[in-house]
């Protein structure tokens, strides 16, 4: 297959919920609910800012928050916030495309932070006035991992429908799955970490393209996915009744950097390559540890993934839309020439990783 | 150790095994970064802090290696109700 047949990634659309607040502010609200449970909070205040996530996008303004008392007033916020958010990033990677909602033949939806039957896909296709006959895909449970392992599967599609359009949407509102009795040092960690977001990639069969200019946009070359035997433990949700409880443990880093580089060695192999010859990291923006647990294993020097840095410090992890940003934000930097190649990678719960191979 | 710290360390050893699900919890002499992760770690600190009303310092913890060090430390700063057999009422604030 020639390099131009690839799918193709067109733009990502982007859209945050207008309610910041910085890591301050949220400390000082958080700090009513630890003190309740513990003696020393500045110690979990300390827990939280090693995060290294400097502000935030809410879903809702913080004073509401605290009505917040059941699952079902989380999931109804996340229906009614993940809706617009999720329109408004469709709508501006569509834009930045050059196309319209008309021009969707296919919209999968990941999420890990709340559910609603019919999905979300659907009522957004309706906002959105997509065609009836639009193919939707929802995906639930892939957490951290799902923008990378969306991007992927849409493409799989994209390879078998030449001639079509994709959108693959993420949209995370992580702050409506905190668990407020919780004062679990987990708990705490995530959040620190995590923020709201969504994320929208636009993608076309490599036909689209014939007898058309070749836009300067990234191509997927191939995928791998990763699953690693015996480790569910390491990450996911107890599904509990007031939500979605975090499962986290220590060992995450230590499996990421354990197994990142000779998967990824092993992928780029197949494909004549090596790591020296990958010009763009888009690493997911797991956290601190997770981050230089990718670098340290795939011996990368700092710079390589600075742009996940940058996009951790400023709004957080946001859970499956954060590569995505990353990804977004790579894009519209121009910084990428006709021959680069890029891996874009993440993991999550399973334990698991998705691996995307770019080439400009 | 003296009465008051083994009274301290056993009460540590009963909060990581009751509370954090530790299931091999650290003996006096073991080092607590070697039987615990990152994160078991700190969820031990928190408790402890929690149990006894007691601030741990990052200069604390350089000098502490050990269950039996962490049981000396908290016996030596930690307030007299906070040493009796059972916890007081509600071990949090």
């Amino acid at each position: 297959m020639s390099p131009n047949t690839h799918p193709a990634i067109l733009s990502v659309g982007r859209a945050l919920p207008p309610h910041h607040v910085d890591a301050d502010t949220l400390i000082a609200a958080l700090s009513t609910y630890w003190a309740r449970k513990h003696f020393n909070v500045d110690r979990l205040a300390g827990i939280h800012r090693a995060a290294q996530v400097g502000g935030r996008h809410l879903a809702l303004p913080l004073a509401e928050y605290a009505a917040l008392d059941s699952f079902g007033k989380c999931n109804d916020a996340f229906i009614r916030v993940g809706a617009e958010i999720g329109e408004e990033a469709v709508r501006s990677g569509l834009a930045a495309a050059g196309l319209s909602p008309a021009d969707v033949d296919h919209l999968w939806f990941v999420t890990v932070t709340g559910i609603s039957t019919p999905s979300l896909d659907a009522k957004l296709a309706n906002r959105l006035g997509l065609k009836p006959g639009v193919k939707r895909t929802p995906v639930f449970g892939l957490g951290c991992m799902a923008g990378a392992a969306g991007v992927a599967r849409a493409s799989d599609v994209l390879r078998a429908f030449p001639g079509e359009v994709a959108v693959m949407l993420s949209v995370e509102l992580c702050s409506l799955t905190l668990q407020r009795d919780d004062a679990s040092i987990t708990n705490v960690v995530a959040t620190g970490l995590f923020g709201d977001g969504a994320a929208a990639v636009v993608m076309a069969g490599g036909a689209r393209f014939d007898g058309a200019p070749v836009p300067r946009v990234p191509r997927i070359q191939a995928t791998r996915s990763v699953l690693y035997p015996e480790t569910e433990w390491v990450m996911g949700w107890d599904v509990v009744d007031t939500g979605l409880k975090v499962v986290l443990s220590a060992k995450v880093p230590e499996v990421v950097e354990a197994h990142v580089g000779e998967d990824v060695d092993a992928f780029l192999a197949e494909h004549g390559l090596a790591r020296g010859d990958v010009r763009h990291w888009i690493a997911h923006t797991g956290g601190p540890k997770v981050l230089e647990a990718f670098r340290r294993g795939l011996g990368l020097p700092e710079a390589a993934v600075e742009r996940s840095w940058r996009s951790l410090r400023e709004i957080g992890n946001l859970s499956s839309a954060s590569v995505l940003f990353v990804l977004g934000d790579l894009l519209e930097s121009g910084e990428a020439r006709p021959g680069d190649v890029g891996v874009l990678a993440a993991m999550g719960p399973g334990f698991s990783a998705e691996l995307v191979l770019l080439r400009w | 150790m003296t009465d008051r710290e083994a009274f301290v360390a056993g009460e540590i050893v009963r909060i990581a095994r009751e509370e954090l699900k530790v299931e091999e919890p650290p003996a006096p002499g073991d080092s607590l970064a070697a039987k615990l992760d990152s994160m078991s770690l700190l969820a031990l600190v928190v408790a402890v802090e929690d149990r006894f009303h007691v601030i741990l310092t990052e200069d604390d913890a350089a000098r502490t290696q050990t269950l039996e060090d962490l049981a000396r430390l908290v016996a030596s700063r930690a307030p007299e109700d906070r040493l009796l057999a059972a916890a007081p009422p509600g071990a949090s604030p």
